[in-house]
C-alpha cells in the first residue's frame, strides 16, 4: 500500500513503542456503545494499544423474521421488512415486494414505479445523510452532525407526508403504492395520489440537499484530524470483500464499480442516467467519501424522475385476497447498505413458505474479525463507523 | 398503465408462455461447467448439484464462471406435515434444500446454487475455505435447520444464545407465540369496553383449559 508523506508521519507518530512490555487483555465493546449503532457486541483480545482476535457477537435484536413471515400474509411482511433497516425503512420493503409481484406476474403502474423510485432514492439519502452525521461524530467532530440531520429531516418530513410514517412507511403494495390517507386531490376518484405540492417541494429540498452536501465536503474533507484518522485505515481489497459478500458502498469504496441498480431491474433505473462513484484504496477515508458522493447522484436521480413522472394509476387490479402463485425467486436490490434481497418460496397461499432474508449488514459486519486484526484499539471505532451498518439490519 | 384486467391476464400469460427465456443459454452453460441440472425460476437461475460436489462445484462456479461474490447462503426445510404456516399441497418429499447464492461484480449474472440433504443427520461440507464469508451463513443455517457443516472452524450459535434448544426454522418447530394466541382472525381484536364485543374474552375457555 502506497501512503502520502503527510500520512506516514501521522502513523509513525501515533504508533505505539514495541519495546514496553504489555499485558494481553481481554477487552469487550458494547452492547451499549454508541458507535455500535444497535446492540452489537465486540470481544477482543488487547496488548498494549493492538487489539486481536476481534469477535462480534451478535443477536441481541433477532426478531426472527424469517420464522414470522411463514405465519403472515404479504401485506403484512411489509410492516416486518421495514423494520430490519429502519434508517432506511422505505428500501426494504420495494425488493419483498418486487419478489411476491414478480410470481404473481403483476406489472406494475408506471407512475407507482417512479413513485417507488423516488422514495428509495430518498430513502437513500437520508439514509446516507445518517452516516454523514454520525461518523465524523465518532472520530471526534460533532458540527457537521447539525448541518447533515437538517437535511435528513427535510427528507423525512417529505416522506412522512407521503406515506405516513418517518422510518416505517408500509407504503408498498402488491401491485403499487398507496399514499396515507388525506393526500392528493380531494375529488374521489383519485383520492389517493401524492400529497399536493410534493413533487415541487421534493425539487427545493434536493437542491438544499446538494447545497448541504457542498458543506459537508468542506467541512469534512480538509479536516486534518480526519484525514490523518481515516486515510490508510481499514483497507479493505476487493477479493476480500467479495469473498465476505461485503457489499454496496464498502464494495465499490474498494474500487469496484457495481451497482446493482444498473443490473437489476426490480426498479426502472435504466430511464436515468447516474453515475457510480468508487473509492480509491477502499479505506475508511474511501468509504466516507462514496457514500458523499452517492447522496449527489441520487438527488440527479430524484431530479431526473420528478421531471419525467408520468400520470397514471397507483394501483394495479388485484384480487382482495392475494394468493401468490407457486414457485421461488430471488429479488435483490440496491439498498443503502448494499445488498438487500429475499428469496421467496411459495406454495400457492397467502403467506410464503419460506422466505430468505439477505440483508447487506449482516455480511458487511462479518468482516470485521479480518479487518479488526492487528489494529490500534481507537481505529476500531474508525474502521467499525466507516462500514455503515444498522443492527437491525445484522439480526433481522 | 395494467389497470384493467385483461391485460392483467395477459401479463400472466406472458410469463407462462414457453418461449425460451433469455438467461437459458447461461444457466445451461453454468450447468455444463459445473455439472449440475439447471432451472430458471422467475428470472432466478438455479443450479442443482449433488451433495458430495457442493464445495467442487461452487469452487468452480467461483474460480471458472467469475462468481467470487459470496450473497448468502441458506436452508428450506421441506416437509409433508408442518407445525407453522400452510404446508405445499400435495405429497412433499421430506428433505432439505440448500441454498447458496453468488454472483458477479460486474455483468450482474447471479446463480443460486441448491442441493438436498435428507432430514436425519443432514449434514454437507462447510465452504468457509472457499468463502471466508459463508462462516456466519452456515453458523445460522446451523442453529436454524440443525445442518452440520463438517470442517467449519467454530459452528456455534450465532444469534441465539448457547443453552437454546432445538432448530426455529424447522416446519417441526412451533411458533410459541401463535399456539398461546391464535392470530390473525376473529380473535384478532379485542372489543372496546363496554361494546359488548368483551363478552367473548380472547383467551376465552377452551377444551383444554376450560378454567381459563
Amino acid at each position: 500500500m502506497v501512503l502520502d508523506q503527510d500520512l506516514v508521519r501521522h502513523l509513525s507518530e501515533s504508533s505505539v513503542s514495541v519495546e514496553l512490555q504489555t499485558e494481553e487483555m481481554t477487552l469487550n465493546i458494547g452492547p451499549q456503545h454508541p458507535s455500535t449503532h444497535g446492540v452489537l457486541r465486540l470481544v477482543a483480545r488487547v496488548d498494549g494499544e493492538r487489539a486481536f482476535d476481534v469477535q462480534p457477537v451478535i443477536g441481541y435484536m433477532h426478531r426472527g423474521y424469517e420464522k414470522l413471515s411463514e405465519v403472515r400474509t404479504y401485506p403484512q411482511i411489509t410492516t416486518l421488512v421495514n423494520r430490519i433497516d429502519w434508517v432506511a425503512g422505505y428500501a426494504n420493503e420495494v425488493p419483498f415486494i418486487v419478489a411476491a409481484e414478480k410470481l404473481l406476474g403483476i406489472e406494475v403502474p408506471e407512475r407507482a414505479q417512479f413513485i417507488r423510485l423516488i422514495l428509495s432514492e430518498m430513502a437513500r439519502i437520508s439514509s446516507h445523510l445518517i452516516f454523514m452525521a454520525s461518523y465524523p461524530l465518532e472520530l471526534g467532530a460533532a458540527t457537521p452532525l447539525f448541518f447533515a440531520l437538517r437535511e435528513r429531516e427535510r427528507v423525512l418530513d417529505l416522506l412522512e407526508g407521503v406515506t405516513g410514517g418517518r422510518f416505517h412507511p408500509n407504503f408498498n403494495r402488491i401491485g403499487g403504492v398507496k399514499p396515507a390517507y388525506g393526500s392528493g386531490s380531494s375529488t374521489r376518484k383519485v383520492i389517493q395520489d401524492l400529497p399536493a405540492g410534493f413533487l415541487a417541494e421534493t425539487r427545493d429540498a434536493m437542491d438544499k440537499v446538494m447545497a448541504a452536501v457542498d458543506e459537508l465536503e468542506q467541512l469534512v474533507a480538509d479536516n486534518e484530524i480526519i484525514l490523518a484518522r481515516t486515510k490508510g485505515i481499514g483497507i479493505l481489497p476487493t477479493e476480500v470483500a467479495a469473498s465476505y459478500g461485503v457489499s454496496g458502498p464498502n464494495l465499490r469504496a474498494s474500487g469496484v464499480k457495481f451497482d446493482l441498480r444498473k443490473v437489476e431491474d426490480y426498479l426502472p433505473y435504466h430511464l436515468f442516467d447516474f453515475e457510480i462513484p468508487v473509492g480509491e484504496n477502499g479505506d475508511c477515508w474511501d468509504r466516507w467519501h462514496v457514500r458523499l458522493l452517492e447522496i449527489r447522484q441520487s438527488v440527479r436521480i430524484v431530479q431526473q424522475a420528478i421531471d419525467s413522472i408520468p400520470s397514471g394509476p397507483l394501483q394495479a387490479k388485484v384480487p382482495k385476497i392475494i394468493k401468490v402463485p407457486q414457485g421461488e425467486t430471488y429479488v435483490r436490490a440496491e439498498n443503502p447498505k448494499g445488498e438487500m434481497g429475499y428469496y421467496l418460496v411459495s406454495n400457492g397461499n397467502q403467506g410464503p413458505y419460506r422466505l430468505k432474508i439477505r440483508s447487506a449488514s449482516f455480511s458487511n459486519i462479518s468482516i470485521l474479525p479480518w479487518i479488526l486484526e492487528g489494529v490500534l484499539v481507537p481505529d476500531i471505532i474508525a474502521i467499525m463507523g466507516s462500514l455503515d451498518f444498522v443492527l437491525g439490519d445484522v439480526d433481522r | 398503465m395494467t389497470s384493467s384486467p385483461s391485460e392483467t391476464e395477459t401479463a400472466t400469460e406472458a410469463v407462462e408462455a414457453p418461449t425460451v427465456h433469455p438467461l437459458q443459454e447461461y444457466a445451461d452453460q453454468v450447468a455444463a461447467v459445473v455439472e449440475g441440472t439447471a432451472t430458471i425460476t422467475f428470472d432466478t437461475v438455479k443450479v442443482e448439484v449433488p451433495a458430495e460436489r457442493w464445495v467442487s462445484a461452487l469452487t468452480t462456479a467461483r474460480d471458472d464462471l467469475g462468481l467470487f461474490f459470496f450473497s448468502w447462503l441458506s436452508a428450506v426445510d421441506w416437509a409433508s406435515e408442518v407445525e407453522v404456516g400452510d404446508p405445499f399441497p400435495g405429497e412433499v418429499e421430506d428433505r432439505f434444500e440448500v441454498l447458496a447464492t453468488l454472483s458477479d461484480i460486474s455483468e450482474g449474472r447471479r446463480v443460486t446454487f441448491s442441493t438436498t440433504l435428507s432430514k436425519d443427520s443432514p449434514s454437507i461440507a462447510s465452504l468457509v475455505e472457499v468463502f471466508a464469508g459463508a462462516n456466519w451463513h452456515e453458523r445460522e443455517a446451523y442453529e436454524m435447520f440443525g445442518i452440520d457443516f463438517p470442517g467449519h472452524p467454530n459452528l456455534a450459535h450465532l444469534y441465539l444464545p448457547d443453552s437454546f434448544q432445538g432448530n426455529p426454522l424447522r416446519k417441526s418447530y412451533p411458533l410459541l407465540s401463535r399456539e398461546v394466541k391464535p392470530w390473525p382472525g376473529t380473535v384478532d381484536v379485542e372489543g372496546m369496553p363496554g361494546s359488548g364485543d368483551e363478552e367473548e374474552p380472547v383467551d376465552g375457555p377452551s377444551e383444554e383449559n376450560p378454567e381459563a
